[in-house]
């Protein structure tokens, strides 16, 4: 006891350095430090639009496709990252004259009490009335409770007596379709046990998914198609 | 003769018309002492003034909770509560946290199987055998 403590008083006088003074240590060769530049994160307002992403959008496009031009000027070898901003959709935006059919039905059909959509979010169908809930299966990226979303892909618009069916989709002049964010929510833990034949180990897999729920807050038809 | 309650006129829905957020309140414990509040401490100084300032809507509360690990909770409308204990936490990882508070409606956790849930009647009614023109055998 007594020899450890002594030691310890001695190791304490003459301080033990590890490591020589700084200056007598060997030049470390700095890497060469790269430059790597970010693209900026857009989060849609508050009260986001469908116009006002769009707006945003495009200039951050613009924006990102300057600097990659900028980049490539100044290092044309290296290969550019891909950016990570979501792609403008492919919509259903055809710029024609409506059919003779439509333009006779449509009216009637928005002159019914109640309507119906089936709108496509990521190709998968949700047949929604006005007021209704809507679950997705996954966690829409960006989005906050309160923003606005404009539904503009639907497969077919009906009342009690008519169906408007598109081909695949129907024209996005036609309707007014909006959603609002109410908040998300997960699932109860879902636990899996993987378990091997003749092997006591027991696994378990834990998982919970968070789904975006948005409520139908807008659907309107238009009944007067004739500038169209 | 048995005294009736009155019965529900409508139904609420939000967003239809108004949207109010659930969560209606976050309480916000730490201690001054403790290392579990460590992180919890530097959220409350660096990013909580922010976070409150976007959120006029919400009710800020922030109180030591001597010797205890720190806690945030939300306080929903429909007067559940959920407490999440951030011991040991980041200051970002505490700010999902407080977020998941923000996002969610109040509610249990349940495992829904249908993606919209609806109160509208049918808008093409119910299908009937014995009406319309019927089918030819």
């Amino acid at each position: 006891m007594s020899r450890a403590l002594l030691r310890s008083v001695l190791e304490l006088r003459t301080p033990v350095t590890r490591l020589p003074p700084s200056f007598l240590l060997p030049m470390r060769s700095t890497p060469a430090r790269f430059f790597n530049q970010t693209t900026q994160i857009i989060e849609p307002a508050q009260t986001a639009d469908a116009d006002a992403i769009h707006a945003t959008l495009t200039a951050a496009r613009q924006q990102l496709a300057k600097q990659q031009q900028q980049q490539q000027q100044q290092q044309p070898q290296s290969t550019p990252k891909k950016p990570r901003l979501p792609t403008e959709p492919s919509l259903p935006t055809p710029t024609g004259p409506v059919s003779e059919s439509v333009r006779t039905l449509l009216p009637i059909l928005a002159a019914q009490p109640g309507h119906y959509i089936t709108i496509h979010i990521h190709g998968q169908p949700y047949l929604v009335t006005e007021g209704d809930s809507v679950r997705l299966p996954f966690k829409m990226p960006g989005v906050e409770p309160g923003d606005v979303l404009r539904l503009d892909c639907a497969a077919a618009i009906g009342s009690r007596d008519f169906t408007l069916q598109g081909a695949p989709y129907v024209d996005g002049r036609l309707f007014e379709c909006r959603a609002i964010v109410t908040g998300t929510e997960a699932e109860p833990m879902r636990v899996l046990i993987k378990k091997k034949r003749r092997c006591r180990r027991k696994t378990h897999i834990r998982s919970k998914h968070k789904y975006t729920i948005m409520r139908i807050s807008e659907l309107k038809i238009r009944s007067d198609v004739s500038d169209l | 003769m048995t005294i009736r309650a009155l019965t529900q006129v409508s139904t609420g829905r939000n967003g239809v018309g108004a949207f109010v957020l659930q969560c209606k309140k976050l309480e916000f414990h730490y201690c001054d002492w403790a290392g579990s509040s460590k992180g919890m401490n530097i959220f409350i100084k660096t990013l909580l003034p922010k976070f409150a300032a976007e959120h006029p809507q919400i009710e800020f509360n922030v109180s030591p909770r001597p010797a205890k690990h720190p806690v945030v909770t939300g306080h929903y409308i429909n007067g559940r509560q959920k407490p999440i204990c951030v011991r040991n936490l980041e200051p970002t990882a505490i700010l999902q946290k407080v977020k998941l508070l923000r996002d969610a409606s109040g509610e249990k956790l349940k495992r829904v199987h249908k993606p919209v849930t609806s109160i509208n009647p049918s808008v093409r009614g119910v299908w009937s055998p014995y009406h319309g023109n019927g089918m030819a055998v």
